[in-house]
């Protein structure tokens, strides 16, 4: 998928948990939201681009990838 | 709504889009209770005959959030708030973070006008209005939810009625005026991909274990895509096939050429529809669908009704649309052996907490029922959260105002919104085959008289609107329904292209496509566009990534 959209939708959400003071929950609010609601080709292709310095992303954004946990391998898995 | 003495409407026209609830609600306004109406445009509700709203909050597109912020400002503020109702029933810790929030100046009726340009008085009178109800309910429809923040306004909207204490009770609450019959029965049969049904996440382990043992096959724990994130995955190529069932993508989602690019990139694309619509004209199968008067099965309402549809004549093409999809499962190597649709609801029923007294012979007994309907509400649940919420405390969350990222400029001077008619549904599939034509033969272009002569525009006169994303020719309707800076069409014929000028903005958390705001310039043209120009003369769409 295109990665400029996956950067898009990150820092959307990431956007709107930043309302938040406390950024921890801000950003593990990030997180949550994208376990629950990204399939698994979403999340590694935004992790993959974390990891390759994530370029475009916020940083509430960046802090919620990093604590993301690896999507299962198989199939849509 | 018999018992409503305030109802404020947000971002849906009744009278245009569901006739029956507005007529019953046109008739407990006659009956004395007070209006308001939160809307970009004069909608037939402001004033009517017998009907007269007390105030129009017409505001900006897109400035939704800015408006229930500024009304929650003045709840808080003016001291309008029903502290022992939050004690009792609301986390105390986010209703103070929340409460030091919209405090803020930054929250203000004067501060936000300057954003959603209503004047701040108005503001001020329609919350004291609500807070004061008694009853205060709330309806707010596609206007609210399709925006890049329309999440963010559904958590305001639910921020304010609990504020107020308007939630749990007959007369009061918050209500979705869905945008078709049934989105609410195909939400609550998990037509999500991430919940099976009764909102259950996949990764729950014990719901999945329930189906994979009823159904004896192996369940996936992870979200899969979403119709938007469907189409970027086809064309990378990674998402290669689609069944659609009784939806017309290619007119009805926004910007037009990436949708089209993206069904031409498929490898097998079925279609299942009683007419072959746009998006049939990209299918590898078209399957036969039946009316909802040639099968029998269930529709939900906004208020959790589940009421029967009963067939009343054979399906013209042989078979209901759930034969369909058995003789497909059976093809596929997974049989089913339904005879009935009442098996299928007595399966959903063994599967689904909220519908476990549900059945064919209550729903015929009953007439209707509203769900949750199981052991300890045998017969349903006329009104929710009585006396604590469903989630336990309510928890109010933190709602700024973020603009969207379609703005104005010198190049797309205005703002373009869309809607829809009484006498044409939806994108039309149905209702342009009917007499319904002589009523509304064309989407029009509605544009405020000064925008118009500063254009040198005149009533019926054939105007290009281009967009970021493309562009379309209307015919133009002069009007002051809509504001300056404002302009409005329906989305009911596929000539229109309607959507080929809207973008892929979306919802932060749903992806719900953003229709209700698109920056547009509006120019008069003497042609249709290039692309209705091919469209008539029946040229293929062009080819994925042109």
């Amino acid at each position: 998928m295109k990665i400029e959209s996956l950067v898009a939708m990150a820092n959307d959400i990431a956007a709107f948990f930043d309302s938040e003071p406390d950024k921890v929950v801000a950003s593990e609010g990030v997180r949550f939201h994208i376990t629950r609601y990204w399939d698994p080709r979403m999340r590694r292709e935004i992790i993959a681009h974390v990891q390759a310095g994530g370029a475009g992303m916020c940083a509430t954004a960046v802090a919620a990838i990093k604590a993301l946990a690896p999507p299962p391998n198989s199939s849509n898995q | 709504m018999q018992h409503a003495d305030v109802m404020m409407v947000i971002g849906a026209s009744p009278t245009e889009a569901h006739p029956v609830f507005a007529s019953q609600m046109k008739r407990r306004l006659r009956e004395g209770a007070r209006l308001i109406v939160v809307d970009p445009r004069g909608i037939p509700l402001v004033r009517s005959p017998h009907v007269e709203a007390d105030y129009h909050l017409r505001l900006k597109p897109g400035t939704n959030v800015a408006v229930i912020n500024a009304l929650a400002h003045v709840v808080v503020t003016e001291g309008l708030t029903k502290e022992q109702y939050i004690a009792d029933r609301c986390e105390q810790a986010s209703y103070e973070t929340w409460k030091k929030f919209v405090s803020d100046p930054v929250n203000s009726p004067e501060a936000m006008e300057k954003i959603s340009g209503v004047p701040a008085e108005l503001i001020r009178g329609a919350a004291r209005l609500y807070a004061a109800g008694p009853n205060g309910a709330i309806y707010y429809g596609l206007g609210v939810t399709e925006h890049s923040q329309g999440t963010t306004m559904v958590m305001g909207i639910a921020n304010l009625a609990m504020a107020t204490g308007n939630l749990g009770r007959e007369g009061v609450g918050v209500s979705p005026l869905r945008g078709q019959n049934n989105v609410q029965g195909s939400c609550d049969m998990g037509s999500f991909p991430h919940e099976y049904s009764g909102y259950r996440h996949v990764s729950d382990d014990a719901t999945r274990l329930l189906f994979e043992s009823m159904w004896k096959v192996q369940l996936g724990s992870e979200p899969g895509l979403r119709i938007p994130n469907m189409f970027e995955a086809a064309l990378d190529g990674s998402f290669r096939g689609m069944y659609i069932q009784g939806e017309d993508l290619a007119q009805s989602d926004p910007n037009t050429s990436h949708v089209t690019a993206a069904l031409s990139a498929l490898e097998c694309l079925v279609i299942q529809d009683i007419f072959h619509n746009e998006t049939a004209k990209f299918a590898h199968v078209f399957l036969p669908g039946s009316s909802f008067l040639e099968k029998d099965g269930t529709f939900t309402n906004a208020e959790r009704r589940i009421s029967r549809v009963r067939k009343v004549i054979e399906p013209l093409a042989g078979l209901a649309d759930w034969e369909v999809t058995v003789r497909l499962s059976n093809a596929l190597g997974y049989p089913m052996n339904y005879t009935h649709p009442s098996q299928i609801m007595d399966e959903i029923a063994a599967l689904t907490p909220t519908f476990t007294g549900v059945s064919y012979e209550k729903l015929d007994r009953l007439g209707s029922i509203q769900w949750p309907c199981n052991e300890k509400t045998p017969d349903g649940t006329p009104t929710m959260h009585v006396g604590s919420f469903v989630r336990g405390k309510g928890k109010f969350y933190v709602t700024a105002y973020l603009p969207t990222n379609e703005r104005t400029s010198s190049r797309f001077p205005l703002l373009l919104t869309t809607g829809r008619v009484l006498t044409q549904y939806n994108v039309g599939a149905q209702t342009r085959r009917t007499a319904n034509m002589a009523w509304h033969s064309e989407d029009r272009l509605e544009i405020h008289p000064h925008d118009a002569e500063a254009r040198g525009i005149e009533h019926g006169d054939w105007v290009g609107v281009t967009s970021r994303a493309g562009d379309t020719v209307l015919r133009v309707e002069i009007t002051d329904r809509v504001a300056t800076g404002v302009v409005y069409t329906t989305f009911h014929f596929p000539e229109s292209g309607a959507n080929l000028i809207t973008t892929d903005n979306s919802d932060w958390a749903t992806n719900c496509p953003e229709y209700k705001v698109t920056a547009v310039q509006v120019v008069k043209v003497a042609q249709p566009s290039a692309w209705q120009l091919r469209r008539q003369a029946k040229i293929p769409a062009e080819p994925a990534g042109s």
